[in-house]
């Protein structure tokens, strides 16, 4: 997997995790993919309606070690 | 004959009870009697299900410091310079304990306490307020938008100023802000804080 931009949010509460991805794949072209890795445990819910919002596609969201990562794909 | 309550609903019930109590008098001022009294049971119901009073309290305290506000919308439905995004966000956490306001009293019992729920409610409720203001104020400086200001400083004071709003509307219900909606202050509010930190979209 080809990853074009990543992005650390780490210890970062909402609403910044999004502001940060919103304004990193505002820099990516159409299908390049945005990593991102945050800590806190409601941005798996925020980035999943911040990709239902903006049309972008989330490839994978998990977990690991307390860390949460998200693969997500430019419309 | 009213339907017996499930062992979740009736543990359910008792917690609601005990929120509205000790958010009101704070741990010492309410008896294990008083809220069995409201729930129409005995005492021993509520020792079913916790096994103390102080259980109770943490179990309370526990599930009001955990909340947390989504503030998704607040940050991508509007413009998204940093004045606009900081009074959609207070917006969204003022509505919220206007709903129900038990959750401040809540927090302020639990700081008065010291008990280790007072550092969860910051974590959960205030430090996005914290990281935002932190953060952005940091990069503004960096793009020269900003003077030199002390980020942790700028959101203490913004911090200190929304406590206090939703303190005199929610809790003391202040004569002072009556011609005043709780909206209306924190826009003003929002509006005062930025202009004393020089902060000036760019259009």
């Amino acid at each position: 997997m080809n990853i074009d931009l990543e992005l650390d949010a780490r210890g970062l509460n909402c609403p910044l995790p999004i502001l940060r991805a919103k304004k990193s794949i505002a820099q990516l072209a159409s299908g390049q993919v945005l990593k991102v890795i945050a800590t806190d445990p409601g941005s798996v819910k925020d980035i999943e309606s911040f990709c239902k919002q903006t049309g972008n596609e989330l490839m994978e969201s998990g977990d690991e070690n307390g860390e949460f990562v998200f693969l997500l794909k430019k419309h | 004959m009213p339907r017996r309550l499930k062992a979740n609903e009736r543990r359910a019930s008792i917690l609601a009870v005990a929120k509205v109590l000790f958010a009101d008098k704070g741990y010492n001022g309410v008896a294990v009697d008083e809220i069995a009294r409201r729930l129409g049971v005995s005492p021993a119901v509520l020792y079913q299900h916790f096994p103390s009073k102080e259980a109770l309290y943490d179990e309370v305290l526990s599930y009001a410091c955990a909340e947390r506000e989504s503030y998704i919308d607040a940050a991508l439905k509007g413009p998204d310079d940093f004045g606009s995004v900081l009074e959609r966000m207070a917006l969204v956490f003022a509505e919220k304990l206007a709903s129900d306001s038990d959750y401040l009293r809540m927090e302020m019992q639990a700081a008065l306490e010291d008990a280790p729920a007072a550092q969860q409610f910051f974590e959960n409720r205030w430090k996005s307020f914290a990281d935002f203001i932190e953060y952005s104020i940091k990069e503004l400086a960096q793009q020269g938008q900003l003077g030199h200001i002390n980020p942790r400083i700028a959101s203490l004071m913004y911090q200190g100023m929304l406590r206090e709003a939703l303190y005199s509307k929610l809790i003391l219900k202040s004569e002072r802000f009556k011609q005043f909606s709780l909206p209306d202050l924190i826009k003003l509010m929002t509006s005062l804080f930025l202009n004393a930190i020089d902060f000036h979209p760019q259009t």
